[in-house]
Formats: structure tokens, C-alpha cells, sequence
């Protein structure tokens, strides 16, 4: 990944348009509703002019290349963890956050350097970044020893021990798909594919939506959306088999099942601990979304799956 | 099993202009490492740049929450006094900022906040809480207040009058008040200055001293007002400004 190559590269050229028209669909159809059928659309709009800001910052982090492609997913897992940790208490103690941003900035490391003795082909050191769960959780572990502490340690360990698993790591390899022989295909498909699942679950639920998915989890969401959701997820990965043309037909069920009950999978489950935190986004920071976390929730759910998924029938590098 | 307790800021569901805006802040380890970076780079700018000196530097060792009050004339002033303090003080020091400047732009917001830590301070209109607010932060242990009297930087390079709002704030507290003198800042970055240009500045820390047994009437607030304006005068002189 290069932007000399991302250029010349026929599927990084296609999710462009395909960014652009899709864009350009949402904003017909959000004026069509303002202007045509005057419904309230302000916040619809809001969300969108952020949608706008985040595919333009995406596109172009993509577009520079590996190393920045990493580095902005780290950048992304340390800021949602911030949220996570400000969310839910930890931020207040000072070793077990900078243990987990120590874990993220690893993971990254792991990501961006290569195996020291060359026993693993392409970039990227995939060894470690497996491993990196062992020695982050070796060191929250060891934090509370080093302070002579142990109340409510338990809780502060484990909210650490999420943090770093779930933000850190598992979005992490997001970042490790940048490594990938098909790098534009993987990266650009799960994070239009996942964007485009969440998207379609909002206005499904929107339209037809009556029965509550999970109504102590997120009372605003319906099994009409998810389904929704689901159809498309399942459609995508045949309409855009040009990001992946080895992928044979088992493949592209799996994709689309990681995608489209992965990705809501990933929402809930940021939503359950919203809900037991006590509070509705983890953070304000994209108008229109909630917090950086919010937004990715459903990434950090699909794009591990995906990865291993895709990693299992294919050699990934 | 007992119920979890979340200890969460109350600004959780703020946006970060809204974040960066309110006042006492809720920094997290990030802040805190992008302060304390900032105040190193500042450290190194200062002694290469303008061949930062401190005199009186043990005027300035103690635990106890105190309010320094100094000159003002330049940005540099803030960054020299916090340059004075050390690095683990630093995220209780706070110096007074006019709200009215320091807290509309963005960039300066950001600066205002992250970097320097300020305290919003309401110059024209609702002086009196933002004194409040000045009190109730010197009742935490180990604040620094950092207060330039004089309520907006000198054009001339004079002291000008000090307001009485200082007086107004330790009269008849015991909060020890360090005054200190700030040589060389006006020739180096005067107000409407883009950038500062090299110049050395040296920093004078007085001894402290206290307000407790005078009473808060006017006449007293003024007065001491314009004592401590003596006090950094004198500064001024014993050290042979030029």
C-alpha cells in the first residue's frame, strides 16, 4: 500500500466512486425527505455532514498508505479507549490506562514491523500481535502487585483488561488487514460494508421497525432493522466480489454473516455496556454519532472475524 | 456480588469544545502527558531562547496552596511562572486567564486548556464569582493560583495599578501570596507581537507573605492591592532592571 499504488489500484479507484456515489445517494434521499416530504431532518443531517467529514478522513488514510493506515487505527483504539476509560471510571487511575495505551501502541508496533528473523512472509510481525493478549494482561496483572493494592482492583483489572481486548486489540486488527496481499480489497470492503450495515439497520428500523431487538439492552433498536440489516449485509459481498475474486461462494455467505450480525453484535455489545455504565454514548466527540467508540462499535466486532475468516481459507500475506 | 460503582466525569456526554470550555476541567492521562510534554518543550524553548533565569527559586518550595502575583506585560509571563514550578505541580497550578480572550477561539481554547491549564476568569463582567471560583480551588490542597493584578498586559512595560480583586481574594485568608517580577518579557514578546523575539528573561520570586489579620472593607482590600504592587516594584529595583 502506497499512494503510487493506491492510484493505480483498480479496487481502492472503485470504492472511491463507490464512496462518492453512495454519499451523494444519502444526501439526495436526506433532501428528498427535508424538501419534497418537509420531515424532520436536522439530526439525519447532522449525522451526515459528520459521515461526510469520517469517509473523506478514511479514503484518505487509506489512500497514504500502510504505515498511516495502521497508525490511524492506533490512533482511533487509543481515543476510544480513552472514551471507554473516561465512560466507565478507570481514566482515574493513571498505571492501569497507560498499561492499556502501552497494549494499543504495541499491537500497532506489532502491526507495522516484521518478523526480526524473516520467518513470516510480507510486512508485519503476525506472531506478536497474536501474542501481544498475553503480555498486555501480564502487565495489567502485575500493576496492582507493583502498588500493593488490591481494593477493588478486581473491577479496575477487568475494566482494563476489556479495554485493552476488545478496543485495543481486536479493533487492532484492522490495522493487521493493512498487511494483507489484498490489503484495499479486505480494508476498504469491511469498513463500507459495516458502515453501510449500520446505516441500513437505522433506516429499516426506521421505516418498518416495531419489535424491540433487545429492549433492555438499546430500546431503540428492532429485529425489523437488524433483518434489514442482514438482507443487505448478505446482498453486498456478491455486488462487490471485485474486493475479493477469490472468494468463493462459502466466503461470501461468511462475509456477509460476519458483517451483518457481527457488526450488530458489536453495536450491542457496546450498548450493553453503556447501559450498565448508565450512560447514552460513551462520548460527543462526531456530532450527530456519540463518541469515537460508537461509531467503530461494529467494526471492532466484524473486522477480527473477517480477518480470521478470510486468513483461514487464504494466506492472508 | 455487589453492583459495580462507575466513577465517571460528569461531562461524559459533553462535546470536547464544551469539555475544553468548563471549568474545573476532568484531564485524563492524555492531558496530562501532552501538558506535561508541552511544558518541557516550553522549558527547553525558554532557557535556549531567551537564557531563562530564576532568582529566589526557594520562595516558591512548599505544599500548602498559595496565589502568586507578578507583572504582566507578555505571553511569557504565564509560561515563566509555570516554568518555575515543578513539572508535578503543574496540574494543580492555574494561572488566571480573561475568559473574554483565552476562551473563544479555538486554538486558544485549546491552548488555554490543555497546555496551560487556566482558569477562566470573567475580567469584565461577574468578577465576583470568578473569585469564588478562585477561592474554592485554593481550598484544595496544593493549588497554585497564578494572578496577574494588573488584569490585562502592560503596553508601556510599567506596572500598572493592581486591581483590588487580590485583595478582595486574600484579605483575611491565610493563603500565602509570593510576588514576583518579570524582567525582560516586554522587550521580548510585547502585546501585539506575533512571535516572541530572543531576548533574556529573568524571573524574581519575592518572599511570601500573608493577609490573615487584615479585615476584608475596601479600604483594607485596596490597600493591600497596593502593597503587593510595592512588593513587585521593589522586586523591580533591588534586582537592577535595565
Amino acid at each position: 500500500m502506497s499512494p503510487q499504488i493506491a492510484l493505480h489500484d483498480p479496487i481502492f479507484r472503485a470504492y472511491f466512486f463507490i464512496v462518492l456515489i453512495s454519499l451523494a445517494a444519502g444526501g439526495a434521499v436526506l433532501s428528498f425527505l427535508r424538501v419534497a416530504l418537509k420531515k424532520e431532518t436536522a439530526s439525519m443531517f447532522r449525522t451526515y455532514w459528520s459521515w461526510l467529514v469520517i469517509a473523506g478522513v478514511g479514503l484518505l488514510v487509506v489512500f497514504a498508505g500502510r504505515i498511516p493506515t495502521i497508525v490511524g487505527v492506533t490512533l482511533l483504539g487509543i481515543y476510544a479507549f480513552k472514551e471507554f476509560a473516561r465512560a466507565s471510571g478507570l481514566y482515574r487511575d493513571w498505571w492501569l490506562t497507560g498499561a492499556v495505551y502501552a497494549g494499543i501502541v504495541t499491537v500497532g508496533i506489532a502491526s507495522v514491523m516484521s518478523h526480526p528473523r524473516g520467518e513470516e512472509p510480507g510486512t508485519g510481525w503476525y506472531g506478536f500481535f497474536a501474542a501481544a493478549p498475553v503480555f498486555a494482561i501480564a502487565l495489567i496483572l502485575l500493576i496492582p502487585i507493583l502498588r500493593n493494592r488490591a481494593r477493588g482492583e478486581l473491577q479496575r483489572m477487568s475494566l482494563a483488561i476489556v479495554g485493552f481486548i476488545y478496543i485495543g486489540w481486536m479493533f487492532g486488527h484492522l490495522g493487521f488487514l493493512a498487511n494483507a496481499v489484498n490489503a484495499y480489497g479486505f480494508l476498504c470492503y469491511i469498513i463500507f460494508a459495516t458502515a453501510l450495515s449500520d446505516v441500513s439497520a437505522f433506516t429499516f428500523g426506521k421505516i418498518f421497525g416495531r419489535h424491540p431487538l433487545r429492549s433492555e439492552i438499546s430500546p431503540n433498536k428492532t429485529w425489523e432493522g437488524a433483518l434489514g440489516a442482514l438482507a443487505i449485509s448478505m446482498i453486498l459481498p456478491w455486488l462487490l466480489r471485485f474486493s475479493f475474486p477469490f472468494f468463493g461462494a462459502r466466503q461470501l455467505i461468511l462475509t456477509g454473516l460476519i458483517v451483518g450480525i457481527g457488526g450488530q453484535l458489536g453495536d450491542l455489545s457496546i450498548s450493553v455496556i453503556k447501559r450498565d455504565i448508565g450512560t447514552k454514548d460513551m462520548a460527543a466527540t462526531i456530532p450527530g454519532h456519540g463518541g469515537i467508540l460508537d461509531r467503530i462499535d461494529s467494526l471492532i466486532y466484524a473486522a477480527p472475524l473477517f480477518m480470521h475468516m478470510a486468513g483461514y481459507y487464504y494466506p492472508l500475506r | 456480588m455487589r453492583k459495580w460503582r462507575y466513577d465517571s466525569p460528569n461531562d461524559v456526554e459533553r462535546t470536547p469544545l464544551e469539555r475544553l470550555r468548563q471549568f474545573p476541567r476532568e484531564p485524563d492521562m492524555l492531558v496530562y502527558g501532552l501538558r506535561s510534554l508541552g511544558a518541557l518543550i516550553i522549558r527547553a524553548l525558554l532557557r535556549v531562547y531567551h537564557r531563562f533565569e530564576i532568582i529566589g527559586h526557594e520562595n516558591l518550595r512548599t505544599n500548602r496552596s498559595f496565589v502568586i502575583v507578578a507583572n504582566h506585560c507578555s505571553h511569557l509571563d504565564t509560561l515563566c511562572l509555570l516554568a518555575a514550578l515543578p513539572l508535578r505541580k503543574l496540574h494543580r497550578a492555574f494561572p488566571a486567564a480573561a475568559s473574554d480572550y483565552f476562551f473563544q477561539s479555538v486554538s486558544r481554547l485549546w491552548i488555554a486548556a490543555v497546555v496551560v491549564n487556566a482558569l477562566p476568569f470573567a475580567r469584565q463582567v461577574r468578577v465576583r464569582q470568578s473569585l469564588s471560583l478562585c477561592q474554592d480551588m485554593l481550598g484544595n490542597p496544593g493549588t497554585i493560583l497564578i494572578i496577574f493584578p494588573e488584569g490585562t498586559r502592560s503596553t508601556t512595560g510599567e506596572i500598572r495599578e493592581f486591581k483590588s480583586g487580590i485583595g478582595a481574594l486574600v484579605a483575611g485568608r491565610d493563603v500565602a501570596v509570593v510576588p514576583c517580577f518579570i524582567d525582560g518579557s516586554f522587550r521580548a514578546w510585547p502585546k501585539g507581537r506575533r512571535l516572541p523575539r530572543p531576548g533574556k528573561v529573568r524571573l524574581i520570586v519575592g518572599s511570601p507573605r500573608t493577609f490573615r489579620d487584615r479585615g476584608a472593607d475596601k479600604i483594607d482590600i485596596c490597600a493591600i492591592s497596593a502593597e503587593l504592587r510595592e512588593a513587585v516594584n521593589e522586586l523591580r529595583h533591588e534586582n537592577g532592571s535595565h
